[in-house]
């Protein structure tokens, strides 16, 4: 694998089967480390494109490398888990288990990873998102905050080298979110992170990438490209606020 | 929310103790047995069992009573009326204006006793055996991979319906609407299925995205190894006999 890049597609395009094209002609490289902001309005494709890197959706046209692994071959496909992890939108989605402990494990033990590293690796994410001691939790009992850092947890334990987030702030609280943001600049993986709280990108973000109507209109630094007040306003978004002059 | 079936703070028992495996085979021979007794007297003797192994498991009685009265008060709805069905060849007697079936008393006392006792059963399980091994111990006896993981999720995701309806309800409360028996009613509950159905729909297909990208492969994995004692092939035994021992007193006792 080029160690460089960690994610590479070139002329991506999805169309779900109702017919409804989400990605058209998509084309971005990511450096390994990279933190990449992925914005845009409702409905322009992030999620889509974040389900074609992760081998979930395969695209009907363009080619794609994550960490070194097509997505669309089958055999890198099965890899992929343990190189790429998502934070999905709504953590109900990603919580199924009946005990915090348990839902951290999942990932781990379906790498066919021995109990004892599976363990030591829950102890370690629960730590770091700071969710010590709720280990025999029940999900449904968590706050939205403490959801979403469980969700983050069990993608933690795998300790991918690439981590997508959806939205990664909603539902959170302006402490949780703050929490969020520093663990997020803590982890020196490669990310990207699509969401609406452009504050948070530029917290955590040094490129960004505007994405509408599943088309790349835009990518560039960070707060070059968010100051843009008519770049901003033309797809739907909002010059964040310490960029207002 | 509070809807979930919590696991009660049980003082220790030796059923905590027991491997997951030969406990959920124990307790499923014993509720087959309990399912075909017939008469009287071996379903009492089964309830009996039944009750002694709640004691053992040291459940906490008020979080008993509660799952018992609430399912007992569905299954009753239905057995109530068996005393009252009078048929040509059963014993009767007159209880004032009401002929009481003495069969169909006999007949709701069998069944009574029989869900009593397979109930106690399940809540024993649950009582005593975190879930996620329960699901487990199900795959190492060959329970199908799709029934155990359709158990688990609807465990898991039956209380996010729930939460679902009690949104959608209010929506409809604040906008004026109050259940009657007419058209509009009827429109709109039927509106609230096909929602809740849309939503579940979308909801589980996202739940297999995100189970697939932590690379699930369909094998149900936990981190608890199980292992066999004596003590559990022990318990497994005396269980077993006494389910045998109650379906051959059942058959012949016909």
């Amino acid at each position: 694998m080029d160690t460089q890049v960690a994610i590479e597609f070139q002329d991506l395009s999805f169309t779900y089967p109702d017919g409804k094209q989400a990605l058209h002609d998509l084309s971005l490289q990511a450096a390994a480390g990279d933190t990449i902001g992925l914005v845009g309005p409702n409905g322009a494709g992030k999620t889509t494109l974040f389900l074609c890197l992760a081998g979930i959706l395969a695209p009907q046209k363009g080619t794609i490398r994550v960490a070194g692994l097509d997505p669309r071959n089958a055999a890198d496909r099965k890899r992929l888990p343990a190189h790429v992890g998502i934070i999905f939108q709504n953590s109900d989605d990603q919580l199924f288990s009946s005990t915090i402990a348990d839902d951290v494990a999942f990932g781990p033990l379906n790498l066919g990873l021995p109990a004892e590293e599976v363990r030591r690796r829950v102890a370690e994410a629960l730590g770091r998102v700071g969710l010590t001691g709720f280990d025999e939790r029940v999900p449904f009992h968590l706050s939205g905050g403490e959801k979403r850092r469980a969700a983050i947890a069990g993608v933690l334990a795998m300790r991918p080298e690439i981590l997508l987030l959806d939205e990664p702030s909603m539902f959170l609280d302006p402490r949780g979110r703050r929490e969020l943001i520093r663990l997020l600049n803590e982890l020196t993986v490669t990310k990207v992170i699509a969401s609406h709280d452009l504050e948070m990108i530029l917290d955590s973000c040094r490129r960004v990438a505007v994405l509408d109507q599943g088309k790349l209109v835009a990518t560039g630094a960070a707060d070059e490209v968010l100051r843009d007040s008519a770049l901003m306003e033309a797809h739907g978004l909002e010059v964040p606020f310490r960029l207002r002059r | 929310m509070t809807l979930a079936f919590d696991k009660p703070d049980c003082p220790p028992s030796f059923l905590q103790r027991l491997d997951p495996r030969w406990k959920l085979a124990s307790v499923l021979l014993a509720v087959l047995a309990l399912a075909l007794l017939r008469t009287g007297g071996a379903a009492l003797a089964g309830l009996l069992g039944a009750l002694l192994l709640v004691v053992l498991a040291r459940l906490p009685w008020r979080w008993y009573c509660l799952r018992m009265g609430t399912a007992l008060t569905m299954y009753l709805l239905f057995l109530i009326w068996l005393p009252l069905v009078v048929e040509a060849d059963h014993d009767t007697f007159d209880l004032g204006i009401v002929t009481v079936s003495l069969t169909g008393l006999i007949r709701l006392f069998v069944l009574s006793a029989n869900l009593v006792g397979m109930i106690s059963l399940m809540l024993v399980l649950l009582a005593t055996t975190p879930l996620h091994n329960v699901f487990k111990a199900a795959r190492a006896l060959y329970v199908s991979r799709l029934l155990v993981f359709l158990m688990l999720l609807t465990y898991r995701y039956v209380f996010l319906l729930i939460d679902e309806f009690a949104r959608l309800r209010i929506a409809l409360r604040v906008r004026g609407f109050r259940n009657r028996a007419d058209l509009h009613s009827y429109r709109t509950i039927g509106q609230v299925a096909g929602t809740l159905l849309v939503r579940s729909a979308e909801r589980s297909e996202r739940v297999g995205q995100a189970m697939r990208c932590r690379g699930f492969d369909g094998e149900f994995r936990a981190l608890d190894e199980f292992s066999t004692t004596p003590r559990d092939v022990l318990v497994f035994s005396v269980m077993a006999g006494y389910a045998i021992g109650l379906v051959a007193w059942d058959w012949f006792a016909r």
